[in-house]
C-alpha cells in the first residue's frame, strides 16, 4: 500500500516535472520562469533538510487538524442526524459555516488567534471537516432499518446504539473518507500557513513565492507529496485494521 | 384478546392506487392465526397498521387491552455484525427468559451456529435466529411476516408446533404464502383480497393443528375455502 | 470627407497592440500608467495598450518571457533575481525614485535619528519580502544583528502595531501609510515614518521592464511606449491636472474616498518626482548598483549579475 502510493506519486511528480522542463526548452524560457534540472537539483540539495522539517511540522498540524475535524464532524453528524428542528438547525449551520471561503475567514481567525499553532489548526480543521461531515451526516441520517427495527420495536434503541449500528454498517465508507480527507487536512494546513502563520511548509512556499523561486516550490511539492503518500497509506492500513478487528472481535456497546 | 379494523382506508405516499378502501375484520385471540393473500395485496401494510407504524386515512383500528404489547418480526431483518449470534441473544434476552432462549435455540436447530456471525448463517438460520429473539421478549401479539421463509418444511412445522405449545395464551398473526401450512396450523385465516374487492378481507377457519400429518377431507375443505376467498 | 475618415481611422488601424502588466492593483501608485491610457497618450503614440492590474500572484517578468505581456512593472529585486537566472529582462524606466516601502512608528516614542536607535526595538518585517532585505541592510549598516532587535513577522493586518506589540511596522508610504497615519492620529497617537533612504539605503522599487528581444527587434515600439508612458506620468503628477488625475484613479479605485486619494497622489508625487523639474522615469544607476550589492551581500543572488547592463532607460546625468 505504502510502496504503491509512493511510486504513484513519484510517477505523477516526474511527469509534472518533465512537462515543465519540456515547456521550458520548447519556449526557451529562462531559469527564472522554470528552473532547469541542475538548478532544481541544487535547490533540492540546499533546502532539502529545512523543507523536510517544515513539512513534518505541517504534517503534524494536519494530523491534529484532521483529528479535530473528525471529532467535529462526528459530533455534528450525530446531532444533525435527527429529523427534529434541532437536527435541521445543526445541519444548516454546519453547511453555512462551510459556505464562507476560508480566505475570507482567515483574517478574522488570524486577528482572534494570532499567527501561531492554533490558527493553523483551526483553518486545517475547517477545510478538512466538510467532506467528513457530509459523509458522517449521510451515514448517520440513513437508518439501517433491517437492524434497527428490532431495537426500536422492543424499546431498546439508544442513541449510542443507533450511532454504533450506522457506523458499523458504513465502516468502509467512513475509513475511506478519513483516509481521503488527509489530503484536505494537509492542504488546509498549507493554506493556513500561507496566509496566517510563521511556520510550516506553506510559510516556506510563501517566502519562495516572494522570491519567485519555482525551484524551491518544486522541492516543497516533492516533500508534501511524499509525506502525504506515507500518511495516507498509514491511514488506509489503520482503517483496514480497525475494520478487521471490529468485525472479528466485536464491540460490546449496549447491544 | 381481540383486534379489529373498521372501514379502513389507506393510500401509501407515491402509490397510484389505495391499499385499503373499506377494510373491516375482527380476529379474536389468543392463538396462532394467519394473514394470507397474494403478493402486493397489503399484508405487510396491514401488519404495520396493527402495530401503529402507519395510520389509516379513515376508519378505526381497535386493539383491546389484552394485546397491548405488540411486536412485528419480518424475514429480512439482520443482527448487528459486531458480535456472534449467541452473544447477541444473550444480550437481548431478559433474565427471566434465558432458559426459554436456550430451549428455543435447541428446538429451532440453531444451537450449532450460536458462535457464528449472523452474516455467515444461511437464510433459513437467519430467520430462525431472528424469530427466537422476538419470542424471548414480553409480548401479547407477535406478527410473524414470513418469519420462516427459507426454512425446510419439516423444521417449519416443528417450530410452529413448538410455538403453539409454548405460547398458548399469546396472539400470533403469521403471514405466509403456504396455503397448506396456514390451513393446517392456524386457528383463523384472515384472507386479504385486492382493494377493489368487497369485502376486502374474509376470515376462514383453519384446522389449528388438529388435522394430523396427512391431507384429510377436512383439510382439503379448509384449503379450498381459503383459495376461494382469495 | 472620405479622406478625413481614412486619416482618422489610420492610426487606430496601425496601432500596435501591447499588453502592460502592472505590479499591483490600480491605486495612486499606478496613476501615471492609468493616465497615459485613459487620456490617450498611448493611442497618440500609435499603441493599443491593454493595461492589466497586478496582484500578489502576478509576475510581469514571467509574463514577458511567456509572451503574455510586452511591458510590465517589476521591483528591482525581481529584476535582479530574474537576471541572476538568465532572464532576458531589461529595465526601460524607473518610476519610483524613492522607495515607498517605509516603516511607521508612534511619534510618542523617541525619533529614529540614527540607525543605532533601532537597537532593542520590535520591528515588523515580511520574511522573504523586500522589507526584510532593506531592514537587514539597515541593521548591518548600524552594526546590529537579529539579537539586537526583535523581528516580528508581518501579515496583512496591522493589529500587532495597533496593539503596541511592535514599535516599527512596514507600510507603503503613499497608500496604507496615509490611511494608518489618519487612523492613529484620530485615536490621539500621531505617527512618524522611518525612510531607509534617509540613512543611505536606496533600494530601488518599481520599474518598467520589457523583453531584451523586443528592445532589439522593435526599438521604436519600446521608445514610443516609454515616451507615452512617461508623458502620462508627467501629466498625471502635474499639479494643474490634479483633478483629472484623481478622477482617473477613482475610476479604477472607487473604494478609496476622494480626499484620501488626493493625499495619496501628493505623496506619490514626492516619491516619483522628488523635485519640480525632475524628468520622471530616470534610472538611478547608483541605487541599482546598491540594490544589487545588497542582494549579493545577503546571499539572495549567488553571483553578481551586472545589473547595469540591464538598464536601458533615461539615466541620471
Amino acid at each position: 500500500m505504502l510502496a504503491r502510493r509512493t511510486y504513484q506519486f513519484l510517477i505523477v511528480y516526474a511527469a509534472g516535472l518533465a512537462l515543465l522542463l519540456g515547456l521550458k526548452y520548447l519556449a526557451g524560457l529562462s531559469d527564472y520562469v522554470i528552473p532547469g534540472p541542475l538548478l532544481v537539483w541544487q535547490t533540492f540539495r540546499d533546502v532539502y533538510g529545512r523543507y523536510a522539517a517544515d513539512t513534518l511540522n505541517t504534517l503534524s498540524v494536519a494530523v491534529l487538524g484532521q483529528i479535530v475535524s473528525i471529532c467535529l464532524a462526528t459530533a455534528i453528524g450525530i446531532l444533525g442526524r435527527q429529523t427534529t428542528w434541532f437536527g435541521n438547525f445543526v445541519k444548516v449551520a454546519a453547511y453555512n459555516v462551510q459556505a464562507y471561503p476560508i480566505v475570507a475567514l482567515a483574517p478574522i481567525i488570524f486577528i482572534l488567534l494570532g499567527d501561531g499553532f492554533i490558527t493553523r489548526l483551526v483553518i486545517a480543521a475547517m477545510i478538512c471537516y466538510f467532506p467528513l461531515l457530509l459523509v458522517v451526516l449521510g451515514v448517520m441520517s440513513e437508518p439501517v432499518v433491517e437492524i434497527e427495527h428490532f431495537y426500536r420495536i422492543t424499546g431498546r434503541m439508544r442513541w449510542q446504539l443507533e450511532v454504533k449500528i450506522r457506523a458499523f454498517e458504513n465502516l468502509h465508507k467512513l475509513t475511506t473518507v478519513v483516509a481521503g480527507s488527509a489530503t484536505l487536512a494537509m492542504a488546509g494546513t498549507i493554506v493556513a500557513e500561507f496566509i496566517a502563520a510563521n511556520a510550516g511548509i506553506g510559510y516556506s512556499i510563501r517566502i519562495a513565492l516572494y522570491q519567485s523561486d519555482l525551484g524551491k516550490i518544486l522541492v516543497a511539492l516533492f516533500h508534501i507529496g511524499i509525506s502525504l503518500s506515507v500518511y495516507q497509506a498509514l491511514l488506509e492500513w489503520a482503517g483496514a485494521r480497525v475494520q478487521r478487528r471490529w468485525e472479528a472481535a466485536g464491540g460490546d456497546v449496549a447491544s | 384478546m381481540q383486534i379489529s379494523c373498521d372501514d379502513i382506508a389507506l393510500s401509501l405516499a407515491g402509490a397510484e392506487r389505495p391499499v385499503f378502501t373499506a377494510l373491516s375484520f375482527t380476529l379474536k385471540g389468543p392463538g396462532f392465526h394467519a394473514l394470507f393473500g397474494p403478493s402486493g395485496v397489503g399484508k405487510t401494510t396491514l401488519a404495520r397498521l396493527l402495530i401503529g407504524h402507519v395510520r389509516p386515512d379513515a376508519g378505526r383500528v381497535s386493539i383491546d387491552d389484552g394485546c397491548l404489547r405488540r411486536l412485528y418480526a419480518y424475514n429480512l431483518e439482520r443482527l448487528p455484525g459486531w458480535s456472534s449470534v449467541g452473544r447477541h441473544l444473550e444480550k437481548i434476552t431478559p433474565a427471566q427468559h434465558r432458559a426459554r432462549c436456550a430451549e428455543l435455540a435447541a428446538e429451532f436447530g440453531i444451537e450449532p451456529v450460536l458462535g457464528q456471525r449472523f452474516a455467515r448463517l444461511s437464510l433459513g438460520q437467519k430467520n430462525r435466529v431472528n424469530l427466537i429473539r422476538y419470542l424471548v421478549q414480553d409480548f401479547d401479539l407477535l406478527i410473524m411476516d414470513e418469519s420462516l421463509a427459507n426454512v425446510d418444511e419439516r423444521t417449519r412445522e416443528q417450530i410452529i408446533v413448538k410455538i403453539k405449545a409454548l405460547f398458548p395464551d399469546r396472539f400470533f398473526l403469521y403471514i405466509s404464502h403456504n396455503v397448506i401450512e396456514v390451513a393446517r396450523f392456524c386457528r383463523q385465516v384472515l384472507v386479504l383480497r385486492g382493494a377493489h374487492r368487497r369485502p376486502q378481507a374474509v376470515t376462514v377457519p383453519g384446522l389449528d393443528g388438529r388435522g394430523g400429518a396427512t391431507v384429510s377431507p377436512e383439510m382439503e375443505k379448509a384449503m379450498l375455502a381459503i383459495m376461494n376467498a382469495v | 470627407m472620405l479622406l478625413a475618415c481614412l486619416i482618422a481611422a489610420a492610426p487606430a488601424d496601425a496601432a500596435d497592440p501591447v499588453t502592460y502588466r502592472l505590479k499591483w492593483l490600480c491605486n495612486s501608485s499606478t496613476v501615471g500608467d492609468l493616465y497615459a491610457d485613459v487620456h490617450g497618450f498611448f493611442a497618440a503614440a500609435g499603441l493599443a495598450v491593454e493595461v492589466r492590474a497586478g496582484g500578489p500572484e502576478r509576475d510581469a517578468i514571467k509574463e514577458l518571457e511567456l509572451g503574455q505581456a510586452q511591458f510590465g512593472v517589476a521591483s528591482a529585486d525581481q529584476v535582479i533575481r530574474a537576471a541572476a537566472k538568465g532572464s532576458p529582462v531589461v529595465v526601460i524606466a524607473q518610476i519610483f525614485q524613492v522607495n515607498p516601502l517605509q516603516w511607521i512608528y508612534r511619534a510618542s516614542r523617541p525619533p529614529i535619528d540614527d540607525l543605532a536607535d533601532l537597537e532593542g526595538l520590535t520591528i515588523g518585517v515580511t520574511y522573504g519580502g523586500n522589507d526584510e532585505t532593506i531592514m537587514r541592510t539597515l541593521l548591518a549598516k548600524a552594526g546590529l544583528d537579529d539579537r539586537d532587535v526583535t523581528l516580528m513577522s508581518v501579515r496583512y493586518d496591522f493589529t500587532p502595531f495597533y496593539r503596541g506589540r511592535a514599535d516599527l511596522w512596514p507600510i507603503y508610504r503613499n497608500s496604507q501609510g496615509i490611511v494608518i497615519a489618519d487612523r492613529m492620529t484620530r485615536a490621539g497617537e500621531p505617527v512618524r515614518f522611518f525612510n531607509p533612504a534617509d540613512f543611505g539605503v536606496r533600494y530601488v522599487a518599481n520599474s518598467v521592464v520589457t523583453h531584451q528581444r523586443l528592445l532589439e527587434t522593435r526599438p521604436d515600439l519600446v521608445r514610443r511606449f516609454r515616451q507615452a508612458l512617461l508623458q502620462g506620468w508627467q501629466a498625471a503628477l502635474d499639479e494643474r491636472n490634479e483633478a483629472q488625475a484623481l478622477e482617473t484613479i477613482a475610476r479604477f479605485d472607487p473604494d478609496t474616498p476622494p480626499d484620501l486619494l488626493a493625499r495619496q497622489l501628493r505623496v506619490t508625487r514626492e516619491l516619483v518626482r522628488p523635485t519640480a523639474g525632475f524628468a520622471i522615469g530616470r534610472i538611478d544607476v547608483k541605487a541599482w548598483r546598491q540594490s544589487e550589492a545588497i542582494m549579493r551581500g545577503q546571499g539572495l543572488i549567488p553571483e553578481p549579475v551586472d545589473v547595469l547592463a540591464r538598464l536601458h532607460g533615461p539615466e541620471e546625468p
